[in-house]
C-alpha cells in the first residue's frame, strides 16, 4: 500500500532517511534501510574531505542548527562503503557537494560507478555556501545539473532552498536541464538564540535549521513547486511523525525525507512513522498513496484568487465549559465575551479572522456565513 | 628471507607466496593465514622492483612542480599524494625550478624510471616536446595551462573571472588608478588574468594605461621590485596595486611599507592565491582564493582513473576530461574595504 514511484525507482515506502552523519558509511547506511527506510541518502560527499568545527551541532525542543555536516571520507573510500551499504539491497541515493558543474559531474559518474541508485545534488547548504547558496541562482544550477545529468544514466534530483527568492524559478530550471526531481527543502539559514550570560550565540556561526522551526516552510515550498511545475518531489523539513509525512504528500510530495528526527531520537524513529502510515492508509480505503497525493493543493489557492465571503465565528450553541478563555484573549476585534459558563459572540464585531477557531483546544468554534 | 624461503618455510609454492601478497582473495583462507603468519614474523617485504617487472606497474607516480618553495605548490603536492597513498602509491616529486629544459629531463627521468603516470603542474611544455611524451604512453594529467596541448585531461580554474572579479572589487572600493604587478609565469594564467584586469577596467570606462602594468618575476622578489620601480616612474602613485600572485603581494606590500606608503591607507593591495601567509601579513591580505589542494586531489583522481582504464585495456581513447575549479574571493583589510562582506559571511 506504501509502495511509492520516485525518480522512477519503486520504494517500499515513500519515508527516505535524509543526508546527515547518521549515513555517514557503508554500515549506517545499512542500518537506516533495515530500519525500513524506504530509501536512503549518503551524508553528503564532496571533493575533498576538511576538518569538522567543534562543536557543530546545538539542539532545542523545536530543532536544530548544524554548521556542516560533510562525509569525512574522500570518494575514492565510497567504493568500499557502497558496497556494504548495498550489501543487504534497498536504493540508496548519493548526495553530492560541490562548487563547478565538471566537479560535481565527476563525483555523480564516481558514485553511479560504485553503485548509487540516483544522485542527490546538495548545493544549498546554507551554512557553507555563505548568504547565496548556489540553489538561489537559477542559471548556475542550470549549468550544474545539466552536466551531471549528462554524465550519468541514474537518476537526478535537486536539494533546494528556502533561501531563494522564486523557488518556482529555480525547480523550473532543474526540470529544464534534464533533472528527474526536486528535494525541498534544505536548512535554512540562522542562529537558535544567544546564551544571555556568555553572549555566545548557540554555534560560532550561522548554521542550517531543522526540525519543526522549518516544516511550515518546507510545506509552502512543496506546494509551490507542485502547483508550478511538473515534477516529482521529495518533501523535507520537520517530520517526526507520518501526519507530517501526510502532509506534505497532500501538498504534492512523492516521497518524503526525514533528518533531525533520526538525528535526535534515533533510526526506530522511521520505522514507527512508517507504522503509523500503514495505520492510516488502511484506516482512509487508501489503496494508493497516489490517490492522495496534491489532494490539498486543490484547497490551496492563489491570493488572488480568493473569495471575499463574508463569514462570521459561530459557536453553535455549544456549551463552552473549558473555560480557558483563550478565544476572547486571542480576539483582536473583541467580538467575544464570557457569558457565565459560556461565551458569546458579537456578530457585528467578528471579522471572520478565524485566530479564535485555532486556538479553541475544544474545536468548538466555526467559522460559517 | 627471500619469497622462495618463505615458500619452503609454509610448505607451498612460490606461486602461492605470490598470490598471498597480491590476490590474498584467490587463497583459501587456512593456507593464506599460515603463509603471512610467516611473511609476518620473518617480517618479509616483496622486491619492488621485481613486482614492477612482474605486473607492468611499479605503484610510483612523478609530480612535476615549477618550485618547491612556494606554498602553494606545495598545497597541490599534498593532495596529489592524499589520492596517491590511498591507491597505495609513492609520488616522486621533482622541483623544475620553472626551468623547461630541467622539466624536460625530470619528464625523462621519470619515464625511464617506468612510473605508472605523470602530473604536470603548471608545465612549460612545448608541442614537440609533448607530442614525444604521448608516445610513450604514459597517462598524463595538467594541472593549470599549458600552451602545448588541449587534448590531455586537466585541471584548471577560470583565472581570467577571478581577477576580473578582484579588479571590479578594487573599483567598487572606490579606487581609480588600479595598478598590476603581473607575474612572468605561469604563463596562460598570467596572461588570461591580465585580460581579466583589462575587460573590467574598460568595461568600467576607466582607461587601461601601460604604465599602470608592470611584469614581474612570481615570487616576492618580483613583487618587491616591481612595486619599486613602478612607484619610481611614475608622476603619481597608484590608488591600487593587483598583483597576480600572493607572494608578488607580500613583495609589494614589503615596498610599498618601506616608502612609507601606507596600506590600504596610500595605496591599497590585492593578492591572487589565498596563500596561508595571506592572512597572517599586516595588514591581512585581500585575495581570490584557489583551491590548491583540490587541484592537486582531481589531478591524481583523474591521472588514476587512467591508469585504471589503461590496466583494464579500455578501447577507444575518450574525450579529455576537463575539471574546473572553482575561485573564491576573500575580502580582509589591504583593499581597503570598510565592510566585511565576504569574509565574514
Amino acid at each position: 500500500m506504501l509502495k511509492t514511484n520516485f525518480l522512477g525507482m519503486e520504494l517500499p515506502n515513500p519515508v527516505m532517511i535524509a543526508a546527515g552523519p547518521w549515513n555517514r558509511d557503508g554500515q549506517r547506511i545499512k542500518e537506516s534501510l533495515e530500519a525500513g527506510a524506504g530509501a536512503v541518502v549518503t551524508e553528503s560527499i564532496i571533493s575533498d574531505t576538511m576538518l569538522d568545527v567543534r562543536p557543530r551541532i546545538a539542539s532545542d525542543s523545536l530543532g536544530a542548527e548544524n554548521i556542516r555536516m560533510y562525509s569525512d571520507i574522500q570518494i575514492e573510500g565510497w567504493e568500499r562503503e557502497m558496497e556494504i551499504a548495498k550489501s543487504a539491497g534497498g536504493i540508496v541515493i548519493a548526495s553530492i557537494s560541490g562548487q563547478t558543474p565538471s566537479e560535481l559531474a565527476y563525483m555523480a559518474s564516481k558514485m553511479e560507478r560504485f553503485g548509487a541508485d540516483a544522485i542527490e545534488l546538495s548545493v544549498s547548504n546554507p551554512a557553507a555556501e555563505s548568504l547565496e547558496v548556489v540553489a538561489s541562482h537559477a542559471d548556475t544550477l542550470y549549468d550544474m545539473t545539466k552536466e551531471v545529468v549528462s554524465s550519468v544514466k541514474i537518476p537526478v534530483t535537486v536539494k533546494l532552498s528556502q533561501n531563494t527568492t522564486n523557488i518556482s524559478k529555480v525547480a523550473k530550471a532543474v526540470k529544464a536541464a534534464g533533472g528527474s526531481g526536486v528535494t525541498a527543502i534544505n536548512t535554512v539559514r540562522g542562529i537558535l538564540g544567544v546564551d544571555l550570560e556568555t553572549a555566545e550565540p548557540s554555534l560560532s556561526t550561522y548554521g542550517g535549521i531543522s526540525g519543526e522551526y522549518i516544516r511550515p516552510l518546507g510545506l509552502a515550498s512543496v506546494a509551490t513547486i507542485a502547483q508550478t511545475v511538473d515534477i516529482p518531489i521529495c518533501g523535507v523539513g520537520g517530520i517526526s511523525c507520518a501526519q507530517h509525512a501526510l502532509e506534505y504528500i497532500m501538498l504534492g510530495s512523492s516521497a518524503v525525507q526525514v533528518g533531525t528526527e533520526v538525528m535526535l531520537n534515533g533510526k526506530e524513529s522511521i520505522r514507527k512513522i512508517v507504522q503509523e502510515l500503514e495505520i492510516w492508509v488502511q484506516d482512509h480505503n487508501v489503496n494508493n498513496l497516489s490517490e492522495i497525493r496534491g489532494k490539498a493543493l486543490e484547497n490551496l489557492k492563489a491570493y488572488d484568487e480568493m473569495k471575499f465571503e463574508p463569514a462570521i465565528i459561530h459557536a453553535n450553541g455549544v456549551p463552552c465549559s473549558e473555560n480557558c478563555d483563550k478565544c476572547i484573549r486571542a480576539c483582536m476585534y473583541q467580538a467575544i465575551s464570557r457569558k457565565g459558563r459560556s461565551i458569546r459572540i458579537e456578530r457585528e464585531k467578528c471579522t471572520g479572522c478565524g485566530l479564535c477557531a485555532s486556538v479553541c483546544p475544544a474545536k468548538k468554534l466555526k467559522l460559517d456565513l | 628471507m627471500n619469497i622462495k624461503q618463505i615458500a619452503k618455510a609454509a610448505g607451498v609454492s612460490v606461486a602461492t607466496v605470490s598470490r598471498v601478497l597480491n590476490h590474498p582473495e584467490t587463497v583459501a583462507p587456512k593456507t593464506r593465514e599460515k603463509i603471512q603468519k610467516i611473511i609476518d614474523e620473518e617480517e618479509y617485504t616483496p622486491n619492488w622492483f621485481a613486482q614492477g617487472l612482474n605486473f607492468k606497474r611499479t605503484r610510483t607516480i612523478g609530480l612535476v612542480l615549477p618550485q618547491n618553495l612556494n606554498s602553494a605548490n606545495m598545497e597541490v603536492a599534498n593532495g596529489v599524494e592524499e589520492v596517491a597513498r590511498q591507491k597505495g602509491y609513492i609520488t616522486f616529486i621533482c622541483n623544475m625550478e620553472k626551468d623547461p629544459r630541467r622539466e624536460k629531463e625530470y619528464l625523462d627521468q621519470l619515464i625511464t624510471r617506468k612510473v605508472d603516470g605523470l602530473i604536470l603542474l603548471y608545465s612549460t611544455l612545448n608541442e614537440e616536446y609533448a607530442s614525444w611524451i604521448e608516445e610513450e604512453n604514459v597517462p598524463i594529467v595538467l594541472i593549470g595551462e599549458t600552451k602545448a596541448r588541449d587534448s590531455w585531461d586537466s585541471v584548471f580554474v577560470d583565472c581570467r573571472a577571478g581577477a576580473a572579479e578582484m579588479t571590479a572589487h578594487l573599483i567598487e572600493c572606490g579606487h581609480k588608478r588600479i595598478a598590476m604587478l603581473c607575474g612572468l609565469d605561469p604563463e596562460p594564467e598570467a596572461k588570461a588574468m591580465l585580460q581579466g584586469y583589462k575587460n573590467v577596467l574598460k568595461a568600467s570606462g576607466i582607461k587601461v594605461q601601460e604604465n599602470l602594468i608592470q611584469h614581474v618575476n612570481n615570487n616576492i622578489e618580483g613583487g618587491y621590485i616591481g612595486m619599486k620601480k613602478m612607484i619610481g616612474n611614475l608622476p603619481k602613485k597608484p590608488d591600487a596595486v593587483f598583483a597576480s600572485s600572493d607572494e608578488i603581494a607580500y613583495g609589494a606590500m614589503d615596498a610599498l611599507k618601506e616608502m612609507k606608503l601606507r596600506i590600504p591607507e596610500d595605496v591599497a593591495v590585492a593578492g591572487f592565491g589565498n596563500d596561508r601567509m595571506s592572512s597572517l601579513m599586516e595588514p591581512k591580505v585581500t585575495t581570490v582564493e584557489l583551491p590548491y589542494r583540490k587541484m592537486g586531489i582531481y589531478g591524481a583522481r583523474m591521472l588514476f582513473d587512467q591508469i585504471e582504464e589503461k590496466q583494464a585495456k579500455a578501447e577507444k581513447r575518450r574525450r579529455p576530461k576537463k575539471i574546473q575549479l572553482h575561485t573564491k574571493m576573500r575580502v580582509r583589510k589591504s583593499c581597503g574595504h570598510g565592510e566585511r562582506i565576504g569574509e565574514m559571511f
